[in-house]
């Protein structure tokens, strides 16, 4: 056809050469050439008509104006190193919980829009959670506070920072001139120079006292370990030197200790290909947790039998293998005598488990003395802890213990709680500060914590957004985001790390180290702290640092890298004390019902519940979102006849609390798991009526046990409450459609045993012959390959793709109608029986199919095929039939029922913020448009051109998508299929790798490599 | 038709009606006998047998039909096949571009439409002369009482053979129920509207303005208001954007004091020249392509002040005091390292070009510093 | 040869040997004289469902189609279910205009401009679900092969796009194959109406027909070859129709047997739709002497006929099912009928299948009220056949995790009401303003209406 006639849009007709002549003469040569005035009576009145259409054809179409477009704002003085529409990147420290991983925060011109792990980091090596992938949200967040409130009466008023600050500084000044205690709540301070720059404010204001606490805290844990070992620091694991790993009732793989590092110590050692030290994971719980759901031989067990496990375990090494323990020199007469009472028959009579299991396990425990590792949960009780130190002792096991990170301030106890709120009442306290926390929310009601604050002379509370805590106290300063402050880090051992702001307060706040420098210097400046914090490292971390470059040179090389190693690495050596074993407390007697609360999965210690894509992300077990829930076992739900949703009320010494309870095949009998952290009263739009909190119906001393309850009542109520799943739950005694996802090969797996023997078999369907020929593809063609064995299920990659791609969040009402937008999922397939199910976990996502279905239907080519192998769409050409989406095997397109921003928390996310988050090489897809997973193409055609600017030629291994950067277990790889040597390649063609529905022909891209369960052979047991 | 004298009644033919189709029949046989050739029969549905006895040519309806048919088909093969693999060509589900099998049901389609509405439209317009309401039988009893239950037969005034009497007698023959003259008015059939005549003028005007109106609304209002969305003003910064958020306007930001990039180098001798000049040396080659991408550098950003020559001739004539020549002695005996440092931090009022400049090009505008310098000085030598 | 047709006067055509001029008069009748209350009555009820069905429409237009049941594995629901199934009923009118035609069924006379115009009804409510089901309706314009900003063509391979060419030409056809037939009519309306606007309207749409022989003699000639025209036309646009489902690769969807099993449906929706309104016309209109009880007789036995072809098909697919050894085929198919859809599907069943079987007996079908009934419950059972081909299937397909459950929402329904609405607004108008009843067609098979002896 050559050039075109028509116009691409009414702006662009303007400059087209038809519309030109059409100016210059008003009719058209065609329609003018026999157009003369003194023959106009000769021709008929159709010729005319003609004439006039054109007339109005030219009137119509010349009458378009130009839209305004804005305006082009260029750099006055362009910064050094930006350079507009390339991103720079920023190494920091992400704050969103106490691991303080390491970050690298990209920015596109000075804005913040993605963050991930930083590679240098000794702990997180690149890779963050979902948590930390979504803070950037709250960084946007448009209902933080702005400007200081002040309490005046019930209500808040705005108040200007010199105001808000004299008022605070005066207060203090009264305070400490009175003698009266300044009490700091804060979370554990890991900021040496925080660290130094409180003990600088406790010279200034001498009566300054610090309480230090964490929500969900396992005091148990600690005080179990300083019985055995005391005067020591409590360790964490280093899972890359354990081969058996045992874990009760703990999680560690998605919620408790470094759990970045974890995963990815975790999932290195079970790489298909490095069978010989393929770690062995049992999972002993009440719960069922996504550390339970990767486990190779799970055992659902009632929380109140923990002891008496551990303890038969005991019994069965010193009773039947003694000389088989190699570590000789421990009390073991007082130990035996402990355990005595509990042997295997009768406990597996008891709690009807497999002896072999147990057999098994100690067998495994003992041929991996010095490389095995009982892990009990943050929840669990003293007694029990202690006797997993104690048997981690006799094996030899302290091997596998890591330094855990030293705050620089040690922590509080939770007596120096309740002298705190004493002396409140007592009135010795003038002044409470609670900075960047929410105790009121975090402690149970027992503590008083918010009658404290009300109560205290004057109270001031640091935070970045509303909740409880501020809520009741009488000033409030809003102060900045990790990423527009300054700050350090020190694991107390090994390395420092830095924090530094990549973009101005955007709300016009200051950080709180700020506001803290600014009492002792007696005026508020913004950039104080930046400087006090150069001088510490100046003084303090420099000299350690002997290179011979000068200050000047070794900061900007520590920003540059983001963290600091130095050789203080002391060599651990645990002494055990046995003395603890002479005063043995009674157990927790085997009781009625048991209620376990546990750490949330997303959403922290609750500060998260403000952010949608948090509460958005599914749980990963039963997919249920923007809820927790009381999680139950399929026949107690029959016993107390309840459904899904319908809501209980839990009494436990005269406290209760009301839930909806939800059907987990796997809870233990008489158990209940309920995660803590939701159910906050003041938070903003997105966290109102999100979830239940069970917190206040625990007691001080409850907090000290662990958080294991027995002798619940449980009562229906009779209430019911829509929980938003996801996807449908059926039984699993529903045989109908029970393990589908076998029969139909979209799981496949097997044992290692099986796998070394030869005899797993994986299910390819052969070659089909075709009639049409095939579509050649030269040069790169992207394919992804995700190592079941590897991924855990933490959903990161999840949170990475809506951060990336500009995913909208839909809300709960959306969910309830199945019209969730992620374009990653992660598919959670049940089976085997309902009391000890069996999971497999897969993520899902667009397998860009070379005979993608999907192209086929659609009538306005709106997807099609790319030569570089992407199944692409084309947003503004979509029309929204969906028939793609129902052509789709894997159903991974996700469709835009509304304009959701708009829809969603009445057009929260339209607010102009959060105009900022968005990816700018991302579009943001209105209603009407079908969207799904693009293999992130922007990433892809951003490597594309650099190296086409640079000449080189493009490589696979240079794209890394959002959820391969993301995935803290490095299971997924993605690259160029047709590059030889590449790890893809290794990969697509390794003989455990299928795809998943192969038998339609479709050729999918996503290879998955099938799961190996690391279970002991027949023979072996 | 009512003042008659301006009309001139013209006779358009005589006709006899029947109630009884046989008679029509034998009236046929014989007016086919007399060998009229401009008459016909009218009834108010097709009599059976009649055309035969007219004898009338058999309909080339048929025929028209499958051309056209045949024309469809080609229209939609080329449809597709230009469409699908010559002016676009896209894989779609890993099928080649000209997938035939997947087109037939268009295509029949089409064949089916161009068949039907084209013959159709054929016999209307082409064969009938339709659309037709002046001829001179409408408005006529004769045509009343055919379209009821009468059965008409008439014989046209344009025959050559036609003569009134002759045609009387010849269809009293056929004892009819009635007989007509059929006249008509010469005026008003050969009636041919003006064209300037006021009504119309201003009908053409109107539809014009109306039409530009609800166009131009259509276009540049409706078309940009909900809940029509193009995805033309997207949710979000792109760069150079202006931002309503921050209060200075700027959708870029700076980064912030004191931070240190990934991508951002150290440069170890602030404000130590000397130090810089001894201890940085060029790393670049005085190669064709360096020399190239400096000279390009220095013409952007050096030359303005310097001089396309670097001779100090500014072309800001006099809005900032000219810089002294790049081809002093001072300079000229400078190291690479000392005009690298003047580049990364200016001197006197001259800012700092390190922003705008990276390494490479730095080093390369130096490079081609010292090819201006040779040039020039080789020059002076000449003059000698 | 097609101009002598050999049409001997039968006595059950036309009941009670009416005078040519009887047929005029009576067929004119409507048009002429005020309509009594009833009319008005019907009118308003059908305007009142046509106007619940466009504020829907306009509210899922301004909000998105968020409004409607539909979600992520269930794309479709009941916007297509309504096309599927208002193309189904426009069938039987096709079928009997053009088919029975070549058939030479002389009953057909006294229906079938009826059947015509309902055909074209149909397809317009029809021809308006694929357009408002999108996302973005007032895109609309890129489902057809016109020159647009992004150089881009439609996707031919798409069966959405042959939906788009078939309907549009049904859509033309049929209303070419009407109108042919209505200018005499017309025509006989100009010579005989006294109203002047009346007059001004029959004369531009009769184009100046003039009875004559000369143009009889053509207009049998293309009546005829467009009757040969819709008839395989008729069959394709259902076959393609079906093509939605049959070419995409769902189990349930992907089928052969797909084609004539929705052709059939259709016939038999359609003349069930048929039957029913007809039967209230000619009670209304008192047009019993030309749409005769024989007539909808003859329907019923259609009805019958192609109701067993339904049944058949609804074995064949599980025997298929089983006999292919295909697990997730079976699956689907054992889950519509015990699955979380068994309801919809048993009533399919019931209706389709069961019910019919009362017309074995002279006596139901010849009973206007139980037939009425019948005809009725022949809808409903057709309309959930599509509900249960759409959306059960999609409701379980590959992966179990992306299993759901669809409820529609009022909206949904209201605009299943407001089709309905369409409709019969559509065929009320037509029955006041057009002659119901082709005159032409009835006086040419009217006895002594032909020359006796040639």
């Amino acid at each position: 056809m050559g050039e075109k006639k028509y116009w691409k849009s009414f702006v662009d007709l303007k400059s087209k050469t038809l519309s030109k002549a059409l100016k210059q003469q008003e009719f058209s040569y065609e329609t003018t050439q026999d157009f003369h005035l003194n023959q106009l009576d000769d021709i008929s009145r159709r010729r005319f008509l003609a004439l006039s259409a054109a007339t109005v054809a030219i009137a119509t179409t010349s009458c378009t104006n130009y839209r305004d477009k804005g305006s082009i704002v260029p750099y006055n003085k362009k910064p050094e190193n930006v350079l507009p529409g390339k991103p720079s990147y920023y190494a920091s420290t992400c704050t969103a919980c106490s691991n303080h991983c390491g970050i690298l925060i990209k920015t596109r011109e000075g804005r913040p829009i993605k963050v991930d792990g930083n590679p240098d980091h000794p702990l997180s090596r690149g890779k963050i959670c979902a948590r930390g992938q979504a803070s950037i949200l709250n960084l946007y967040d448009p209902e933080k506070i702005k400007k200081p409130l002040k309490k005046e009466g019930e209500k808040f008023t705005e108040i200007n920072w010199e105001l808000a600050f004299s008022e605070l500084l005066t207060n203090l000044n009264t305070a400490s001139n009175n003698g009266k205690e300044i009490a700091i709540v804060t979370k554990p301070i890991y900021s040496p120079s925080l660290a130094k720059l409180m003990s600088e404010f406790q010279k200034k204001f001498p009566t300054t006292k610090i309480y230090s606490y964490e929500f969900l805290e396992s005091y148990a844990k600690f005080n179990a370990w300083n019985k055995i070992y005391p005067n020591s620091e409590i360790p964490e694991y280093d899972f890359s030197s354990a081969k058996i790993v045992v874990s009760l009732e703990s999680n560690f793989l998605a919620n408790e200790g470094n759990f970045v590092k974890n995963i990815r110590q975790f999932s290195e050692k079970r790489n298909v290909d490095k069978l010989k030290d393929f770690n062995r994971l049992y999972s002993i719980e009440g719960d069922l947790s996504l550390t339970g759901a990767n486990a190779d031989y799970r055992i659902p067990l009632n929380p109140a039998c923990h002891f008496e496990f551990l303890a038969t375990v005991l019994n069965e090494m010193l009773t039947n293998n003694f000389n088989r323990i190699q570590n000789k020199n421990f009390p073991s007469k007082d130990v035996l005598f402990l355990v005595m009472s509990h042997n295997l028959e009768q406990f597996s009579n008891k709690t009807g488990i497999d002896k072999k299991i147990i057999k098994t396990l100690v067998d495994d425990l003992l041929n991996n003395q010095g490389s095995s590792i009982i892990v009990a949960g943050d929840s669990v009780q003293e007694d029990v802890h202690l006797l997993a130190f104690l048997v981690n002792e006799i094996l030899g096991n302290t091997k596998v213990y890591k330094q855990k990170p030293k705050p620089s301030i040690p922590k509080s106890s939770l007596d120096d709680f309740v002298q705190l709120t004493k002396k409140i009442q007592n009135g010795q306290v003038g002044a409470i500060l609670t900075l960047d926390c929410n105790p009121v929310f975090h402690f149970p009601k027992d503590f008083q914590i918010k009658q404290a604050i009300e109560n205290v002379p004057f109270s001031c509370a640091f935070s970045e957004d509303i909740n409880e805590t501020t809520w009741h106290s009488k000033l409030i300063l809003p102060i900045n985001h990790n990423f527009e402050s300054w700050g350090d880090f020190c694991d107390g051992y090994s390395f420092f790390s830095t924090i530094q702001p990549v973009i101005e307060p955007i709300f016009g706040t200051y950080q709180k180290e700020d506001v803290l420098f600014g009492l002792i210097e007696g005026k508020l400046s913004s950039n104080a702290f930046h400087k006090f914090l150069m001088n510490f490292w100046k003084e303090e971390v420099y000299p350690k640092s002997n290179s011979g470059v000068e200050f000047e040179q070794f900061w900007f090389g520590v920003l540059h890298d983001g963290v600091f190693p130095h050789e203080e690495q002391e060599n651990l050596s645990f002494i055990p004390s046995y003395n603890f074993i002479y005063d043995w407390r009674p157990l927790a007697k085997e009781s009625d019902w048991s209620l376990v609360i546990k750490k949330p999965y997303f959403v922290g210690d609750g500060k998260f519940l403000n952010n949608g894509w948090l509460l958005e992300l599914p749980h990963p077990i039963t997919k249920v979102t923007w809820d927790n829930y009381l999680a139950i076992s399929e026949n107690d739900a029959k016993s107390l006849n309840l459904q899904n949703g319908s809501i209980v009320r839990i009494e436990y010494n005269g406290k209760s609390f009301e839930a909806p309870v939800f059907i987990v095949p796997g809870i233990a009998k008489k158990t209940l798991i309920i995660e803590a952290g939701f159910g906050r009263k003041v938070v903003n739009i997105i966290g109102q009526n999100v979830g239940f909190n069970p917190v206040n119906i625990l007691s001080k001393d409850d907090l000290e046990k662990g958080y294991i309850l027995h002798n619940i009542n449980i009562s229906a109520t009779g209430k019911n409450y829509k929980l938003a799943s996801t996807v449908e739950h059926h039984s699993l005694n529903d045989t109908f459609i029970k393990d589908l996802h076998k029969e139909r090969h979209i799981i496949q797996e097997g044992t290692v045993d099986e796998y070394k023997k030869g005899k797993l078999q994986i299910k390819r369907s052969k070659e089909h012959i075709s009639i049409i020929p095939e579509i050649k593809y030269s040069g790169v063609k992207w394919a992804m390959v995700i190592d079941l064995n590897k991924c855990v299920g933490c959903g990161a990659c999840v949170t990475a793709c809506n951060v990336e791609n500009n995913v909208p969040v839909v809300g709960k009402d959306q969910v309830l109608r199945d019209r969730e937008m992620q374009w990653i999922r992660i598919d959670t397939y049940f089976s085997g029986t309902t009391d000890n199910p069996s999971l497999n976990l897969q993520p899902m996502l667009c397998q860009h199919c070379d005979d993608a279905p999907c192209e086929n239907v659609c009538p306005v080519v709106a997807t099609n095929h790319s030569p570089d192998g992407l199944n692409q769409m084309i947003y503004n050409r979509c029309v929204g039939t969906r028939y793609c989406s129902n052509n789709c095997p894997y159903k991974v397109r996700r469709f835009n029922f509304y304009d959701f921003r708009n829809h969603f928390a009445n057009g929260y996310f339209y607010k102009d913020s959060l105009k900022l988050l968005n990816n700018p090489e991302v579009t943001v897809r209105s209603r009407g448009v079908m969207e799904k997973c693009t293999f992130c193409i922007q990433r892809i055609t951003e490597v594309l051109f650099r190296s086409l600017a640079n000449g080189r030629e493009l490589k696979g291994t240079d794209v890394k998508t959002a959820c391969q950067e993301a995935c803290p277990a490095n299971a997924i790889i993605f690259g160029d299929m047709h590059d030889k040597n590449s790890e893809l390649y290794y990969w697509r063609n390794h003989k455990l790798g299928y795809f998943v529905l192969e038998e339609l022909n479709i050729k999918p891209n996503v290879t998955y490599i099938a799961k190996l369960r690391n279970k002991k052979s027949k023979e072996d047991v | 038709m009512e003042n008659s004298d301006n009309r001139l009644e013209k006779l358009y033919a005589i006709g006899a009606l029947f109630k009884d189709p046989n008679k029509i029949v034998s009236a046929v046989k014989r007016i086919v006998e007399l060998g009229y050739k401009n008459w016909d029969v009218h009834s108010s549905y097709p009599l059976h047998g009649i055309p035969k006895k007219m004898r009338l040519k058999w309909s080339p309806l048929g025929y028209i039909a499958l051309i056209l048919g045949l024309t469809g088909t080609t229209t939609g093969l080329f449809l597709t096949w230009w469409t699908m693999s010559v002016d676009y060509p896209l894989t779609i589900g890993g099928k080649p571009w000209f997938s035939f099998p997947a087109f037939v049901p268009v295509l029949f389609e089409l064949t089916v439409l161009f068949a039907s509405v084209g013959t159709a439209i054929f016999m209307l317009f082409i064969i009938f002369k339709f659309p037709n309401n002046q001829h001179p039988l409408h408005d006529t009893d004769y045509m009343r009482k055919v379209s009821v239950d009468y059965y008409g037969i008439l014989i046209e005034a344009k025959d050559v053979k036609f003569d009134v009497a002759q045609v009387k007698n010849l269809l009293n023959e056929f004892q009819p129920d009635e007989i007509h003259e059929i006249t008509y008015d010469e005026k008003e059939v050969s009636y041919r509207p003006k064209v300037f005549d006021v009504k119309f003028i201003s009908f053409l005007i109107i539809v014009g303005l109306l039409t530009s109106a609800v166009a131009y609304l259509f276009n540049n209002k409706i078309l940009y208001s909900p809940p029509f969305d193009f995805m033309l003003n997207q949710f979000r910064l792109n760069p150079q954007e202006s931002s309503t958020f921050f209060a200075d306007g700027f959708g870029m930001r700076k980064p912030v004091e004191g931070t240190v990039a990934k991508n951002q180098e150290y440069y170890p001798y602030k404000n130590q020249p000397e130090e810089a000049g001894e201890k940085l040396v060029n790393p670049l080659l005085a190669t064709k392509e360096s020399l190239e991408l400096g000279k390009e550098k220095f013409n952007t950003f050096c030359s303005p002040c310097h001089g396309w020559r670097g001779e100090g001739d500014s072309r800001l004539n006099g809005q900032f005091p000219n810089p002294p020549s790049l081809h002093s002695e001072k300079v000229r005996s400078w190291s690479d390292g000392r005009i690298y440092h003047v580049i990364m931090e200016g001197q006197n009022i001259m800012p700092s070009y390190s922003s705008q400049l990276t390494e490479k090009e730095r080093w390369a505008i130096i490079l081609y510093i010292r090819s201006l310098q040779r040039a020039l000085n080789a020059k002076q030598e000449d003059v000698q | 040869m097609s101009t002598n047709f050999d049409y001997t006067i039968e006595p059950e055509v036309v009941e009670g040997q009416p005078k040519l001029r009887d047929i005029n008069d009576a067929i004119a009748k409507p048009l002429e004289t005020k309509p009594t209350w009833k009319y008005f009555i019907a009118l308003g009820i059908s305007t009142t469902l046509l106007l619940i069905g466009a504020i829907c429409l306009g509210y899922s237009f301004y909000y998105g189609i968020g409004l409607w049941g539909n979600n992520q594995p269930i794309g479709w629901a009941i916007p297509i279910v309504n096309f599927v199934f208002w193309v189904g009923i426009g069938h039987a009118g096709t079928l009997i205009s053009a088919i029975l035609f070549l058939f030479r069924q002389r009953w057909r006379t006294g229906i079938s401009r009826f059947a015509e115009a309902m055909t074209i009804f149909a397809v317009i409510t029809a021809g308006l679900f694929p357009l408002i089901h999108t996302g973005r309706p007032w895109l609309a314009g890129y489902l057809f092969p016109l020159p647009n900003q992004h150089h881009l063509w439609v996707n031919f391979t798409s069966p959405l796009i042959w939906d788009v060419f078939a309907v549009s030409t049904y859509l033309t056809v049929s209303f070419v194959f009407l109108y042919i037939g209505l200018i005499p009519d017309l025509a006989m309306l100009r010579d005989r109406t006294q109203n002047k606007i009346k007059k001004l309207f029959y004369s531009i749409f009769s184009l100046g027909w003039r009875h004559s022989n000369r143009h009889w003699h053509h207009y049998e000639m293309i009546y005829l070859i467009l009757a040969g025209f819709a008839t395989p036309l008729v069959l394709s646009v259902h076959t393609i129709v079906s093509f939605d489902f049959a070419v995409s690769i769902l189990p349930g969807w992907h089928t052969t047997i797909f084609p004539p099993y929705f052709v059939a449906g259709a016939v038999f929706s359609g003349f069930a739709m048929v039957q029913n309104v007809l039967i209230i016309i000619r009670k209304v209109f008192n047009l019993e002497h030309i749409i005769t009880l024989d007539t909808l007789e003859k329907m019923n036995k259609v009805m019958l006929a192609t109701g067993m072809m339904v049944g058949y098909s609804y074995g064949m697919e599980f025997f298929i099912a089983w006999y292919s050894g295909n697990p997730l085929e079976t699956f689907v198919f054992v889950n519509r009928a015990i699955g979380n859809y068994a309801w919809a599907y048993w009533i399919m069943v019931s209706c389709n299948v069961i019910f019919t079987q009362l017309f074995w007996f002279k006596i139901i079908r010849r009973n206007i009220v139980v037939m009425f009934i019948i005809g009725v419950l022949v809808n409903v059972g057709m309309w959930f056949e599509r509900f249960v081909i759409v959306v059960s299937t999609l409701s379980r397909d590959f992966l179990p995790t992306s299993w759901d459950y669809y409820k529609p929402t009022l909206v949904d329904i209201g605009i299943l009401l407001g089709s309905f609405g369409l409709f019969f607004t559509l065929v009320i108008l037509f029955i006041r303003n057009l002659p119901v009843v082709s005159i032409s067609e009835v006086k040419a098979v009217v006895k002594g209406s032909q020359p006796s002896h040639h």
